[in-house]
């Protein structure tokens, strides 16, 4: 019952995924494709991400990833599927035109004839649902025929569809009537063809489509369902046409518990009448009047009664319906108007959202109960409508911003604690951070470095072994060079000869030992000169980096605090724009709610005028002598006769289901059930 | 004009006024009683208020978007920022009940999947299961996968990888697939330089 858009949106994003998987799917185990693109391994992980939250049917939370990663430059690899899901997304929020501006920019690249298509044609699909009837031709116009054949028809129909909305008839029954393709689609097509020849005033011509589809064998529900309308058009056409008696039989094959049986019983009545059979017409119309008021043909019902008694010159019981018929009207009328203040209160969204999950936005949401309220029996053709499930599911999108801008608010709030954490923590480490750097002479321990090198140099220069010896041995080295100075001062001493042959020996052991050792002790002297320049470069390196965290953390900071700044000043008008507009779409729905009210209000005080005024004019008629019958109109009468009751005909059957409706798509299976 | 005249205009007016196709069940007929008097394009105040509400959803998923950046930008900054994700490939011989994460010998996540969100993995979707925060060096992680394994058994398996935590961001995924010739499923890390 609900609109098609809200079947519609699944759909589309079913079939938009026909193209995404091919991007993301990691499986390689998997069916090879349909149409023949072969899947293969995640190639951005962001993009994975946002097909979780989207697989999810979390679509809020899958388009705000989309975004995020996108304007961070995540999906370097799939551009153009994660565009393609993007307006799919937008198109699950209802917003088509930000949905048509990245179709039109992805068919404006160099993408794939399939993507194009696909583009196009849920774009027209969706314009034509809203009512841009305009855009959705020019969209559906442009994808071309190498689409998979059930795609196609539904574009055809579609197509056909608009055009008949837009009173193009002739346009549709040159488009239809060359059309073939599988049954179910057929079937729909040559319904609508019917129903256009109708309209045209071509009847010989629509009898056959109609009754072929009139008199289809199948057990499928929808299918059913359409056979009902065949059959309840073609029989008000005929009865329109003057052709009781030919109406009558096929008005009698529309199913008696079906959602037509109601309009059929009343057309049945209508041409038991035209052929002078009231007493005929009172079955189907007495069966009438014990169901629900709510419908418009039971309310028909209830002056069709007392009119057949009166044709029938039974003027006591004809009084009687009328008077029964005018207190029905009388309660029915005064329960309208309780509901009509009912509405006006305000209460009615929220009533109606009261049973909601309200924690994600989904294509799948629709209102399937209505409150236990007074209003509701009146409710339920309103809320089957398409125009009323839109608005209510914005009125419900809007609701769930609103909160998702209150879970921020709370969080930015949280930001600016953490802010504030942070600037006081750097505060108290900037005295301490500057007491280390003005204590470090990072240009003294360099030139330290470098002099330490230079002595190196020296060192291997001029071979000075003992330079590097160990402390211990250049103890030893300084003694033997302090005995060498007293030997050499002495040298005429020949007691000292004995000493100055242990001196010889013990220096030359000495040397030995120093020289020996000298190379390696050289490298690993080098390798600490080249360690230290390592540590002081990374001392370096952070003492800068101490002096830019110094200098940048307040900038960083102030610069998040500006950003925090700036999203709570949106958080706070989005909310002000927010609470404004929910307010005119709740006005808003509540008018179309008033308005489905007063509508059966006026249609119910029409009929109980008419049945007072008949009332009373049996009255007269009795007052003024003996009843006598009322002339009955020769059924052939152009003038009297039900079919001359032009537009219920068509328009009340229940025409054109276009193919896109829940019940009703003859789909491809893969795209349209997704 | 006789009464079943009036009636039939009676009848009339009220199929003016009821949308009787929608009481039935159906969907809005795209033809109407007269040509164009039934399903033109919206009116032009519903197109306003519509197109309002476009634009204030549009304003409120751009400011989400810039919000979610922000948070990420605050609270996991590039040069501390470790990302997991995880995904499936196939699932034929694994069904996921359960991960847990561990970093450097600490649990970071411990997390229970609904029907759903297995779904959503099996689908091709990839879950970022964690995003914190770890110093610059030398890391190991180590993930248990918890589940139903081959012929509806219970099924635990780990796996671990040391990895590298550099000034940028890093990414790590873990993997479940199907080593289709052993029919068993295969647990693994990828890091992602």
């Amino acid at each position: 019952m609900q609109g098609v858009i809200n079947t519609l949106r699944p759909l589309l994003l079913g079939g938009l995924l026909l193209a995404v998987p091919f991007a993301v799917s990691p499986a390689k185990n998997v069916k090879p494709d349909p149409n023949g693109l072969a899947p293969h391994a995640v190639q951005d992980l962001a993009y994975g991400d946002v097909l979780f939250y989207f697989f999810e049917d979390d679509y809020f939370d899958s388009i705000t990833r989309l975004l995020a990663a996108r304007q961070l430059g995540r999906i370097p690899h799939t551009p153009d599927e994660a565009e393609l899901l993007l307006g799919g997304l937008y198109l699950s929020l209802g917003e088509h035109v930000e949905a048509g501006r990245i179709f039109e920019a992805l068919l404006n690249k160099n993408t794939s004839e399939f993507v194009r298509n696909r583009a196009w044609f849920y774009l027209g699909k969706v314009w034509y649902q809203r009512g841009y009837l305009e855009e959705s031709e020019h969209a559906l116009r442009q994808v071309s025929d190498k689409m998979d054949p059930r795609i196609n028809a539904e574009r055809y129909m579609l197509l056909a569809q608009l055009m008949m909305r837009q009173g193009r008839y002739d346009e549709a029954i040159t488009a239809l009537g060359g059309w073939h393709g599988a049954p179910d689609w057929t079937a729909y097509a040559q319904f609508n063809l019917g129903i256009a020849l109708v309209r045209r005033n071509r009847l010989p011509e629509a009898i056959p489509y109609l009754d072929r589809v009139g008199n289809m064998q199948t057990r499928s529900e929808e299918l059913l369902a359409l056979k009902d309308k065949a059959n309840l058009a073609l029989g008000f056409a005929l009865l329109q046409a003057q052709r009781a008696a030919e109406a009558k039989p096929i008005l009698q094959r529309v199913r008696l518990e079906g959602p037509y049986s109601s309009r059929a019983l009343l057309g049945v009545g209508w041409a038991d009448a035209g052929m002078g059979e009231f007493k005929r017409a009172l079955v189907p119309w007495m069966e009438l009047r014990k169901r629900s008021l709510l419908d418009s043909a039971v309310q028909e019902s209830f002056l069709t009664v007392p009119y057949a008694y009166a044709q029938l010159s039974a003027m006591g019981q004809a009084a009687e319906f009328y008077n029964s018929a005018i207190e029905s009207f009388d309660s029915e009328l005064k329960r309208i108007d309780d509901s009509i203040e009912a509405i006006r209160s305000g209460k009615l969204l929220d009533r109606l959202l009261n049973d909601d999950k309200k924690d994600t936005l989904t294509w799948y949401w629709q209102l399937t109960t209505v409150p236990n309220a007074p209003e509701s029996r009146y409710l339920y053709a309103l809320l089957a409508s398409n125009e009323f499930q839109e608005g209510l599911k914005n009125y419900r999108e809007l609701n769930f911003m609103s909160r998702n801008l209150d879970d921020w608010r709370d969080d930015v709030s949280a930001y600016d604690d953490m802010l504030d954490t942070r600037q006081e923590a750097y505060n108290r480490r900037v005295p301490k951070a500057d007491a280390v750097l003005a204590a470090t002479n990072l240009d003294g321990l360099t030139q330290k470095r470098v002099d330490f090198e230079s002595r190196i140099n020296e060192i291997e220069k001029s071979n000075d072994v003992a330079a590097l010896g160990t402390p211990e041995e250049q103890k030893t080295w300084a003694r033997l060079r302090r005995v060498e100075e007293y030997l050499t001062a002495h040298a005429d001493d020949p007691d000292l000869s004995d000493m100055r042959e242990k001196h010889r020996l013990m220096k030359g052991v000495m040397y030995w030992r120093l020289s020996e050792s000298f190379k390696a002790r050289l490298w690993n002297e080098r390798r600490s000169v080249k360690e230290l320049e390592g540590q002081l470069k990374e001392t370096q390196k952070r003492a800068v980096l101490v002096r830019q965290a110094r200098v940048g953390t307040t900038l960083t900071t102030g610069r998040y605090a500006a950003r925090v700044a700036a999203v709570r000043a949106r958080i706070d008008q989005l909310h002000e724009r927010m609470a404004d507009i929910s307010e005119r779409q709740n006005l808003y729905l509540q008018s179309l709610a008033i308005r489905e009210l007063q509508g059966q209000k006026q249609r119910i005080e029409t009929y109980e005028l008419q049945a007072r005024y008949e009332l009373a004019a049996i009255y007269d008629r009795t007052s003024n002598g003996p009843p006598k019958a009322r002339p009955s109109t020769p059924p052939t009468a152009p003038q009297d006769t039900p079919p001359n009751s032009p537009p219920l005909t068509p328009p009340n059957s229940p025409p054109l289901t276009p193919p896109t409706a829940p019940q009703d798509p003859p789909p491809d299976p893969p795209t349209v059930k997704p | 004009m006789n009464l079943k005249h009036r009636i039939v205009s009676i009848m009339v007016c009220g199929a003016l006024l009821s949308p009787a196709w929608m009481a039935m069940g159906q969907t809005a007929p795209p033809a109407a009683d007269a040509p164009g008097a039934d399903a033109p394009a919206p009116p032009a105040g519903l197109k306003t208020l519509d197109q309002e509400v476009q634009g204030l959803k549009k304003d409120v998923v751009d400011l989400n978007k810039d919000l979610f950046v922000l948070q990420e930008e605050l609270l996991f900054p590039a040069n501390t920022q470790v990302a997991l994700y995880i995904s499936m490939d196939v699932g034929a011989f694994f069904a996921l009940d359960s991960v847990t994460v561990k970093i450097d010998n600490k649990e970071v996540k411990n997390y229970l999947y609904t029907a759903r969100e297995a779904d959503a993995l099996l689908k091709g979707g990839v879950q970022q299961i964690y995003l914190g925060n770890l110093k610059v060096g030398r890391h190991e992680l180590v993930a248990f996968f918890t589940g139903k394994g081959p012929v509806e058994r219970d099924y635990k398996r780990g796996a671990t990888i040391n990895f590298d935590k550099g000034v940028g961001a890093k990414y790590l995924e873990l993997k479940i697939t199907d080593r289709v010739p052993k029919h068993q499923p295969e647990f693994m890390i990828k890091d992602w330089e």
